[in-house]
């Protein structure tokens, strides 16, 4: 499973039907790794959930707009970051979702997080967001996890 | 994505095909919202050739629940994929929809 330093990138534009593609790039992307289907699933889920918020958010619902997602291999991780370019998170206007409330929208970030074993954000660059996504790998013992 | 519906003794079908995600939803809502307007309230979604589902079909598939129900019916899925089926539970939807395990016990569940 382990490929140390290799990393594959894919650059889609904020329209939602490239989410598919996205998709099949990741997937072919994990299969190479020996990721099993069910992790597959859930890091296709957790990227695309991302990148639909970068659409939706970052980017206003306007086409044509850069999204980067790269896919970075260490010995007992992967490594997914997404980088948007539009308007930037502001965790103090996110508000986790109530969802005993029965909630049409706003759980995106929620789920993207139940399905990797790290979940961040940094916004300083000039525009946008760098989204980090940790998924640790089949048999990486928790002290080589970073705290 | 491809959507059929079909009637089952009064109760109307939805069988999607494909991935529920932010670019098909608004094609799902938009079948589910032009039944629901024809008075068609008793309604099954067939999630069995659905193998993805995000954020966004899931909004749908509530809107048209609460929509359905405020309007006397209801929403019943039916079928669903384990990978799908996880996302309800995350999301502790399974517990507020009414998830059957075939379509026959869906449409049955009806009456």
């Amino acid at each position: 499973m382990t490929d140390g330093g290799s990393e594959g990138t894919f650059v889609l534009t904020s329209e939602p039907q490239h989410l598919a593609r996205l998709r099949d790039w990741l997937r072919e992307e994990l299969t190479r790794h020996e990721v099993d289907g069910r992790e597959q699933f859930g890091l296709q889920v957790a990227v695309g959930e991302i990148c639909s918020n970068s659409i939706k958010h970052a980017y206003a619902g306007l086409g044509g707009k850069p999204i980067h997602v790269s896919v970075r291999w260490g010995e007992d991780r992967v490594v997914i970051e997404v980088r948007d370019f539009g308007r930037k998170f502001d965790p103090e206007l996110y508000r986790p979702p109530d969802l005993e409330a029965l909630p049409e929208g706003g759980v995106g970030l929620h789920i993207a997080k139940q399905f990797v074993d790290e979940f961040s954000f940094d916004v300083t660059q000039e525009q946008g967001t760098r989204w980090i996504l940790v998924k640790y790998l089949p048999g990486a013992e928790p002290k080589s996890r970073t705290p | 994505m491809e959507i059929q519906v079909t009637e089952t003794k009064g109760v109307t079908v939805v069988v999607p095909t494909g991935d529920l995600d932010m670019e098909a939803a608004d094609q799902i809502r938009r079948t589910l919202t032009e039944l629901i307007d024809k008075g068609q309230l008793k309604l099954v979604m067939d999630l069995g050739s659905v193998g993805y589902i995000d954020s966004s079909g899931l909004g749908t598939l509530v809107a048209a629940m609460k929509q359905a129900r405020a309007a006397g019916g209801n929403l019943k899925l039916c079928a669903l994929q384990d990978d799908v089926r996880s996302i309800f539970e995350m999301t502790r939807l399974i517990k507020v929809m009414a998830v059957h395990a075939t379509r026959q016990e869906a449409v049955a569940s009806w009456g």
